[in-house]
């Protein structure tokens, strides 16, 4: 699901899962089994845990190109 | 009308609710989702936002964060004395967020939202709001108001709220000669054979889907599946804005109050 940032909540069932996602990553990172990452987690319905696997976090790649502003703004024109 | 409890946590609650209408059980099911009052972010104040997301996201991300709810000291806007469009301290909270990256990227999470009365604050502080680059600065004033999920699906104090028929399962034992089909059709493992007969461990993870009763060789079947409508299994989820046992008091409140208004009325009528 390609969103700009972790969503808040589930689409379907509006459970929050938007906390669980930087732990979710860090240890599927680290190599642990997502499935089993997620059931420590607690994220049990179907709906919840396609959320955050098929996560992608667009926002990091954005913002290597906000990064630029700054500098451009103390060019002379 | 009798209640029996399953497990009963802060967050989740399952129970069998019995000797009630189906039309009893979906009132306090439709209630419990739409009109028990929670608290979430109504009206969002940007002061100052470089980030990389729009204004309007940003908003829609704070309105879904779950807020802890005291319903006994807020009322409703539309319910309040005061009127007025910007509320008073008795129909919304003001709270603050201000946090800017000064060197490196930073996360803005839900726990830095404060808010005017401590009573009301996320119900996680790890949320993540918005991701900030060296130098990119969010500073805005949120107004946090109760609400139902009649209006937005933000203040829908539930995320699951949803029952079931209680199922009664027959296994017929002279025709029955325990071939395990029905075992292994089942995706709930209800089943499961004994001393050559089928027999039922798991009785309430049934989902009446008939498979059993459809691979059974016998004609007819010796396995019966049927739904009791007069006893049903509840699971409800909260999403932390309210103690699910709270929320569910308030629901058969809400419910009894609609009743007494509609003997009111009809009253008046005759």
């Amino acid at each position: 699901m390609v969103e700009f940032i972790i969503p808040v909540r589930c689409f379907t069932c509006g459970a929050v899962i938007g906390d669980k996602w930087e732990e979710f990553s860090r240890r599927v990172k680290a190599g642990e089994d997502p499935g089993k990452v997620l059931d420590e987690l607690g994220v049990k319905k179907y709906c919840c845990r396609r959320m955050l696997l098929s996560h992608v976090e667009v926002i990091d790649e954005i913002l290597e190109f906000s990064k630029f502003k700054g500098e451009i703004k103390k060019e002379p024109w | 009308m009798e209640i029996k409890i399953l497990e009963l946590t802060e967050n989740k609650a399952k129970f069998i609710l019995s000797d009630v209408t189906p039309a009893f059980a979906n009132a306090l099911r439709r209630i419990a989702i739409s009109e028990v009052p929670s608290m979430a972010i109504d009206d969002v104040f940007v002061y100052e936002n470089t980030s990389v997301l729009t204004d309007e996201m940003i908003a829609h991300r704070l309105g879904l964060i779950p807020l802890k709810t005291d319903l006994d000291s807020y009322v409703l806007p539309e319910k309040c004395s005061c009127k007025s469009e910007m509320g008073c301290n008795r129909c919304r909270v003001i709270g603050s967020l201000n946090v800017e990256a000064e060197d490196g990227r930073k996360t803005v999470y839900s726990g830095d939202l404060k808010f005017e009365d401590p009573e009301v604050k996320p119900v996680t502080d790890k949320i993540p709001i918005v991701k900030l680059e060296a130098g990119q600065r969010l500073k805005l004033e949120v107004h946090a108001k109760l609400g139902t999920g009649k209006q937005h699906a933000k203040w829908q104090p539930v995320s699951t709220c949803a029952y079931k028929y209680m199922p009664t399962i027959e296994v017929n034992k002279r025709v029955c000669d325990g071939c395990g089909r029905c075992v292994e059709a089942c995706p709930k493992k209800v089943l499961n054979v004994e001393k050559e007969k089928v027999v039922v461990v798991d009785l309430l993870s049934c989902t009446l889907c008939m498979e059993c009763v459809k691979v059974c060789p016998k004609e007819p079947p010796a396995i019966k599946v049927k739904g009791d409508d007069k006893t049903f299994i509840f699971t409800v989820e909260s999403t932390g804005c309210l103690p699910v046992k709270r929320i569910l008091v308030e629901a058969a409140k809400i419910l009894k109050d609609k009743g007494e208004e509609l003997s009111r009325q009809i009253k008046e009528l005759g």
